[in-house]
């Protein structure tokens, strides 16, 4: 069969990659040699491996794959290759003779395949196509694996060892010059919407069928320019955000709506115009992918967006365990060197101390807003040296602070809400602690503290305990795994010097604070007035 | 230094004696092995088959050793027979709760597929809030379904067995065969098969599983979700979904926190692997709270909670994460802790007087400060005699008091009814915050109710309640109070609906609505006087219905609601302190490690009879510098704790001190300490010591 032959014939059912259906097809046609690797590459969702299977099935040529993300480790990886090699080859009860089934390193891979491929009856001397799926994502694998598996064409001459990687490969990367390599690009614009285009619009109830042949191909070419090519989305997604939108993007016609302008008929613009919100928040929202998806169905506008807009309800923990996750908030939040002016109980009460906790509130607070204002000066003009900033005697430099703002993550985010700020009030990410300071805070902001404070050395032992459930939960993690997360999970020990890091969103503490009776912004650095 | 004071110091001469003041506790080695998942049913055998063998050592005789034999039996069988009632009560409320939840998943379960999810894996997340515990309920059940109609299984996956990719999909190959064929099914099944050996961690072993069983749904539960790796699951979830089209797999989350902090943290690329449904499961409280109601307000229960235990128990349950099993585990304690240490629990047994006849049980009996009271109502009410036989009369004694206790415990029973009246009638008259029936349990038993506030509202709200809500009071009643006068009453209440049905609800003359304020000018002053409308008659009637409700009510309440710290022998039948249950489940390791390193003497036996204060050089090393570190400030330099060190065993051994001794002595301590983890070196300075542990807090 001529490679252009294979190519028409694929090409219907997966159109746009004729080019490389025509390389592949020539490449391992059974009739020419083969080089001994090929690799192909392209980024994810550009159909590698399913024209590459295929061509192959098309082709009639005797082919293994091997998906190397189904793979653990290295040695999985090899015993798997040759398993499946035996398989394509009809050869699966004799294992026993290839090395019982059992191959722990490439060389043996080597001599194994070669005697399996020997062993093939003697008048289909052809080749063998070993396709290696994926095999840049390989665990575990020993850094010579790539150039190994290479190797394997050209030892054993009727193998050809494909390799789809899915990173763009480096020069030279299997150490090996002239390697065939052939490049599944990303569909582009046309393709794109050619794609698309290729199968019917979704039928929708009540929608004649001419407007929607009519209506579809401009919903899918707008489609693709406000969502899906801004964000590189691939086929599956623009498939299904075509689909999810047009229902919304009909409906007026569907509902007997009257289009505006004293028409008697909708086109695509009256449409679009009047769907103009959907672009904007269904749109996104599509984009981004949910484990519990939003069930609303589409009948109304305005209901699905005030539901997205609520926030759902969080969890509430048990009195003692919110009690120490707003003090492992506050360790976190409050500068270290400010504790005694925050939380010292000597002075807690007296006129002197709220004074000098109001001063220290505002220092922070005018600082963040200084640098609000620095930043808006900055991007007015950025020559202009900076007053305020130097005027401020703190030794948060002003570097933590802008990467502070510049990362409102997760973590920290509003608890005042000021009106002037437009970033977070709360300006320090959240900081490692020590336990003892947890403990010492806790004593603290306790709301009831105990009558009898020479009983309160049960209270430690039993913060440890709803603690490690809180760690659970991954709502206060020890600090290194909190930047790392390189650590493995489960029960791994501390040690009472490690440090603690609070892991949630600042407005769910202060208000399961208030629940139980503890004004977080009372004692955080910036964080009332 | 003389050499009995260097041994001292180093504990070389430490012979038993010496160190009896502290026990070592050496957990006893469990046969099982590590990988094997326990099966709950054997579990239980096993541990009741243990049980039989070892029951005659469980209760010790009491009154100073002098109890009956069979009366230790009679305690110890008891005990097993309450809780035995008990705790079949409880599982039946946990498996009710969780039903629901369960039909749910299921159905979730058997209906999706991974096209119906649009290529995702199938997931169903269950936020179990603080009920932590209800999943492993939930879970075990779905696999008992799942297993019973030969769909799939369930295989749990806990953070802790999942520390890296090949050992977690190690242990869900073993866990999943495990579970349908036991450990030998597993290794039967790695051995049994055609083809080489694969490796365990090797999916096609469960792919060839789920094809020789035919599974249709294999379900994979993370019970805390929160505490995997990211990493880790995103890995085993693309895993799960390059294999998807050949293991069925459906993957159940569960969640503590919400479904948004959970799918926060994954990278977005997880995220977009799964699809499903959130399911909840209920929360903790209201589950434990039934389970008191039961536990306290069946008619057929004879030991009761006081009113201590009571709060000390819902404490826990509201302040900390405690999962309703925890809950039932420290009411059983309570049990225990009765019927261990109380002689007079025998009393609970019923046991003939045989058993009774002990001279020390009838003394415990009339050392009883109830015992004091009941003699003092009966002399008060002219029946001498009776308490003269009481007091001197053994055999009358012993006759006597199951008669008591039988009465008071059916007192007890009324109370409990009484609360759940109270509970009943303030579903119908309040409105906002109803409190629950351990919240009127607590005020029952401290005897507060009747003259609480509760009450006195419910019964002004009753008044002006209007016919309907009336009537379904009465029903609720009739259930709950049996008694004559409520039918009497809800039947003349319904002949009176029925002759006026059309008029809508009565009211009584007690509602705002028929009352009329009117206003008269007395003297340049408007004077408000309130008077009662006219009535129509059927609102009279009705009215005269109401009050005998009242009425009713109030006479069943103050008859019923009585403290129970005043009913003879409430020793026996309420149990009522606090301090073994709030310790036990609050142990303080820290809190104990502190003291003894601050005052060791509290633990150790002193070799000198003198007790003394402060550090000495007879203490142990590790202790002495404890206390000294307690002295020093955040950052203590070497050399000065190592002269005060010296400085202690210098003035105590006057004279001949070895340095040497002292000086290792001290590099001992200080190892120790900081194997306790209280110091560290300092950063700071290098010939500091850091102070990372602060006493008290």
């Amino acid at each position: 069969m001529l490679s252009t032959e294979v190519a028409s014939s694929l090409s219907t059912q997966w159109p746009c990659r004729d080019v490389q259906m025509r390389q592949l097809a020539s490449l391992l046609s059974p009739h020419v040699p083969s080089p001994p690797t090929l690799v192909v590459h392209g980024i994810s969702a550009t159909c590698k491996s399913t024209i590459l299977r295929a061509v192959l099935a098309t082709l009639e040529v005797p082919y293994a794959i091997v998906r190397s993300s189904e793979c653990i480790t290295g040695r999985h990886l090899l015993t798997k290759i040759l398993w499946n090699t035996l398989e394509a080859l009809d050869q699966k009860e004799e294992w026993e003779k290839s090395g019982k089934g059992r191959c722990e390193h490439v060389s043996g891979l080597s001599v194994l395949l070669e005697e399996c491929l020997a062993a093939r009856s003697a008048e289909d001397p052809g080749k063998f196509v070993l396709v290696l799926d994926e095999i840049d994502r390989q665990r575990e694998a020993p850094h010579t694996l790539l150039s190994a598996l290479a190797r394997l064409g050209e030892i054993i001459p009727s193998l050809c060892v494909v390799l789809v990687v899915s990173s763009t490969p480096r020069p030279l990367f299997l150490q090996c010059a002239a390697v065939p390599h052939i490049s599944f690009p990303p569909y582009t614009r046309r393709e794109a919407i050619h794609i698309i285009l290729s199968s019917d619009a979704p039928v929708v109830d009540g929608l004649p069928d001419e407007t929607s042949s009519r209506v579809y191909p401009y919903f899918v070419s707008t489609v693709y320019d406000s969502l899906v090519g801004p964000t590189a989305g691939s086929i599956p997604d623009f498939r299904s955000i075509c689909e999810r939108l047009w229902f919304r993007f009909v409906a007026p016609v569907v509902n007997g709506e009257t289009p505006p302008g004293g028409n008697n008929e909708w086109d695509f613009t009256r449409l679009l115009v009047k769907n103009r919100a959907i672009f904007r928040h269904q749109g996104e929202s599509a984009l981004v992918h949910r484990i519990v998806p939003d069930e609303t169905p589409a009948t109304t506008k305005r209901t699905p967006l005030a539901k997205t807009a609520l926030p759902s309800a969080l969890p509430s923990l048990p009195y003692f365990s919110t009690l120490i996750l707003t003090s492992a908030y506050l360790a976190s939040h409050t500068p270290q060197r400010l504790d005694t002016i925050f939380f010292s109980k000597f002075s807690s009460s007296s006129l002197s101390a709220r004074n000098k906790r109001a001063h220290h509130r505002r220092r922070l607070k005018v600082l963040s807003q200084a640098q609000a204002e620095d930043r808006q000066a900055a991007n007015d003009c950025p020559s202009t040296p900076n007053k305020k900033g130097k005027r401020t005697k703190t030794r948060i430099t002003k570097s933590t602070l802008s990467s502070a703002f510049a990362t409102s993550s997760a973590t920290t985010s509003a608890i005042g809400g000021g009106a002037g700020i437009a970033g977070p009030s709360t300006i320090l990410t959240a900081r490692p602690f020590p336990l003892e300071r947890l403990l010492a805070i806790y004593h603290a902001i306790d709301p009831n503290p105990p009558a009898t404070p020479l009983r309160v050395a049960a209270v430690a032992d039993r913060i440890y305990a709803e603690l490690a459930t809180l760690r659970r939960l991954r709502l206060v993690v020890p600090a290194a795994s909190h930047n790392g997360m390189a650590t493995s999970s489960g029960n791994t020990t501390a040690d009472a010097g490690d440090k603690w890091c609070v892991n949630v969103s600042g407005d769910w503490v202060g208000e399961l604070a208030k629940g139980i009776g503890v004004e977080v912004g009372e004692w955080l650095a910036g964080g009332l007035d | 230094m003389d050499t009995d004071g260097l041994n001292d110091a180093l504990g070389l001469s430490n012979d038993k004696s010496q160190t009896l003041g502290a026990y070592i506790y050496q957990p006893p080695k469990h046969g099982k092995s590590t990988g094997e998942r326990p099966s709950k049913r054997r579990k239980v055998l096993s541990t009741t088959s243990r049980d039989k063998r070892a029951d005659r050592q469980h209760f010790v005789p009491l009154l100073n050793g002098d109890e009956k034999a069979e009366s230790v039996q009679l305690r110890y069988d008891t005990y097993q027979e309450l809780w035995s009632k008990q705790e079949n009560k409880i599982q039946d409320i946990l498996e009710d709760v969780d039903s629901g939840v369960l039909m749910d998943v299921l159905s979730f379960i058997r209906s999706t597929s991974p096209q119906t999810c649009n290529g995702c894996i199938p997931t169903a997340l269950v936020t179990v809030g603080s009920n932590v515990s209800s999943l492993s309920r939930l879970l075990s059940r779905l696999n008992g379904q799942l297993i019973s109609t030969e769909e799939g299984s369930v295989v749990v996956l806990e953070s802790g067995d999942a520390p890296n990719l090949k050992t977690t999909l190690k242990n869900i190959i073993r866990a999943t065969v495990t579970n349908t064929d036991g450990n030998d099914g597993y290794q039967k099944f790695l051995i049994d098969r055609a083809g080489p050996r694969l490796l365990g961690y090797d999916l096609d072993l469960l792919h060839d599983y789920v094809q020789r069983k035919g599974t249709k749904k294999l379900v994979l539960a993370l019970r805390d979700s929160e505490a995997f790796d990211p990493g880790l699951l995103t890995d085993l979830l693309s895993l799960f979904k390059s294999w998807l089209d050949r293991i069925p797999f459906t993957v159940l989350l569960g969640i503590s926190t919400s479904v948004e902090l959970f799918e926060g943290r994954l990278p977005r690329s997880c995220v977009a692997l799964l699809q499903g449904k959130h399911f909840e499961v209920q929360e903790a409280g209201n589950c434990v709270n039934r389970i008191y109601e039961t536990i306290q307000a069946d008619l057929n229960t004879s030991l009761w909670l006081g009113r201590n235990v009571t709060s000390t128990l819902f404490e826990n349950t509201s302040d900390y994460f405690q999962s309703p099993e925890a809950f039932s585990r420290m009411v059983k304690y309570a049990y225990m802790s009765h019927f261990f240490a109380n002689p007079l629990a025998v009393l609970l047994a019923n046991p003939d007087s045989t058993v009774l006849t002990q001279s020390k049980l009838c003394k415990a009996i009339r050392n009883l400060p109830s015992f004091r009271m009941l003699c003092e109502d009966l002399i008060e009410e002219g029946f001498t005699k009776q308490a003269r036989d009481m007091l001197e009369d053994d055999e009358y004694l012993i006759q006597e008091t199951p008669k008591y206790l039988d009465a008071n415990q059916q007192r007890m029973q009324k109370m409990f009814q009484a609360v759940r009246v109270v509970h009943a009638c303030l579903q119908y008259t309040q409105s906002a915050k109803k409190p629950n029936v351990s919240d009127l349990s607590v005020r029952a038993l401290s005897g507060e109710l009747p003259e609480s506030t509760i009450v006195e509202e419910m019964f002004a709200t009753a008044k002006t309640l209007d016919s309907d809500k009336l009537d379904k009071l009465l029903v609720r009643l009739q259930g709950i109070m049996i008694s004559p006068e409520v039918d009497a009453i809800q039947e003349e209440l319904s002949t009176l609906l029925d002759r006026c049905s059309e008029s809508g609800p009565l009211r009584s003359g007690y509602n705002i609505n028929s009352t009329v304020t009117k206003t008269t000018v007395v003297q340049q002053r408007i004077r408000l006087s309130k008077g009662q409308a006219d009535l129509s008659e059927q609102a009279v009637e009705y009215t005269n219905i109401v009050d005998r409700v009242i009425a009713l009510l109030q006479v069943h309440l103050t008859e019923t609601l009585i403290n129970p710290q005043n009913l003879f022998l409430h020793e026996a039948f309420l149990f009522d302190l606090r301090n073994p249950l709030k310790e036990t489940f609050a142990p303080r390791p820290r809190f104990a490690t502190e003291r003894a390193l601050a005052t060791p003497f509290d633990y150790l036996l002193s070799s000198s009879d003198i007790t003394m204060t402060g550090v000495s050089a007879k203490q142990p090393a590790t202790a002495v510098l404890y206390q000294l570190y307690l002295d020093s400030g955040a950052l203590v330099n070497v050399h000065d704790l190592w002269q005060a060190f010296y400085g202690v065993f210098e003035t105590e051994e006057a004279g001949g001190c070895d340095d040497r001794v002292v000086m290792s002595l001290f590099y001992g301590a200080l190892s120790e300490l900081k194997a306790f983890g209280v110091i560290k070196n300092s950063r700071k300075k290098t010939d500091h010591l850091a102070k990372s542990a602060w006493m008290g807090l």
